[in-house]
């Protein structure tokens, strides 16, 4: 097989995996546990190992298409434009309410790992577990963590959010869809957000505000917070 | 004949799906000259802070300042964002290089961002109540 054919089959692949999987996801409710993210990546594990392809070849592959998500994320400036201009009034508590989020969100589980399972690489690259994926790995790699990582860890926090964060929201008696929307956003970034979305488009606004906030705050704060010293700190213990 | 042919090609007006694309290409061209003034930036700074999201940011000021998204920003960036998903599968596949990790810590992980995101949501909702309290 020449290279080109390769790189060709590669691509094509994953395409071809993702957009059957997205058919998947459409024939069984959108439910989150089947995204097709999740089912391409699992699936894709499992052909790569079928066939006995090494990672860092399929990786040079599909480069063109990882290379998209620089544009992408430059681009989720517009959503955040478009949602800043309709909460304009609320932009500083919401802003408060974003930073604060993101910081628990990101040290809980990076402090709690660096306790539980003594693994730096993982408690690291669960410091942007909150945050979109394509922000989520620059983070991580800046921080120390595993950028592959991170991509699993933020699709499952997605998916988990989107199961367990409705149930805290009917437990704490959340009535209000723009909060509902925030803190689901907040959280579970792009699952959450299209969950929200399902439920009211204020909601599904809020929640995209809410992703967009978290990233971009994240991304300036959590690379200067002493949080990646402190999981060092408490492993090396 | 071929010179028939070949004014037509040329004729912009005989062409209108071509000077489209154009405009997309320059969407496209935008996208990416914010990524590279962003990561410039942060190089040049030396901060600990993704290029992209720089880029993201200044954008996002440009817009602003413009008071509008151009059409022909608006739509390549569309198609970006509607597979965003789509592009991170390449790095997701990178799970497979922490295979043995995910065995002995996979549990663990999955219930320390379980522990995290209900932990998060609470003080969420908490700092939303006592917002909406002193107000």
């Amino acid at each position: 097989m020449t290279d080109a054919i390769r790189m060709l089959l590669a691509l094509v692949g994953t395409i071809g995996f993702y957009l059957l999987a997205e058919q998947l996801y459409i024939r069984l409710h959108r439910s989150p546990l089947v995204h097709p993210v999740l089912v391409s990546i699992f699936g894709l594990i499992g052909v790569l190992t079928w066939l006995d392809w090494d990672y860092a070849t399929y990786q040079q592959d599909t480069f063109f298409i990882h290379f998209l998500l620089g544009p992408a994320t430059v681009a989720l400036a517009i959503p955040l434009y478009e949602q800043m201009a309709l909460v304009r009034k609320m932009a500083v508590p919401l802003l408060i309410a974003a930073l604060v989020g993101a910081l628990v969100a990101g040290a809980s589980a990076a402090l709690l790992s660096a306790l539980w399972t003594g693994d730096t690489l993982l408690s690291l690259s669960l410091i942007a577990k909150s945050v979109t994926t394509p922000i989520a790995m620059d983070i991580s790699a800046v921080s120390g963590g595993s950028p592959s990582l991170t991509a699993g860890i933020v699709l499952f926090t997605g998916a988990i959010g989107c199961l367990l964060i409705p149930l805290v929201l009917r437990l704490m008696r959340v009535h209000d869809d723009a909060i509902h929307g925030f803190v689901l956003g907040l959280t579970a970034h792009g699952f959450g957000t299209a969950q929200a979305f399902d439920r009211s488009v204020t909601c599904g606004a809020f929640a995209g505000l809410a992703m967009s906030l978290t990233g971009v705050i994240s991304a300036f704060v959590i690379p200067v917070t002493p949080l990646a010293d402190w999981v060092r700190v408490i492993i090396g213990l | 004949m071929l010179t028939n042919i070949l004014g037509k090609v040329l004729d912009p007006s005989y062409a209108p799906f071509l000077t489209g694309r154009q405009t997309h290409v320059l969407g496209i061209f935008v996208l990416l000259l914010f990524w590279l003034l962003g990561s410039a930036l942060v190089a040049v700074l030396a901060w600990p802070i993704p290029g992209s999201v720089v880029g993201l940011l200044g954008l996002w000021l440009a817009l602003v300042v413009n008071g509008g998204v151009p059409d022909w920003l608006k739509k390549p960036s569309s198609l970006l964002i509607r597979y965003l998903t789509l592009l991170f599968v390449p790095a997701g596949v990178g799970l497979i290089d922490h295979w043995d990790r995910l065995m002995s810590h996979g549990i663990a992980m999955l219930v320390i961002i379980a522990i995290s995101s209900v932990l998060t949501a609470v003080v969420m909702v908490l700092i939303f109540r006592a917002g909406r309290a002193s107000s």
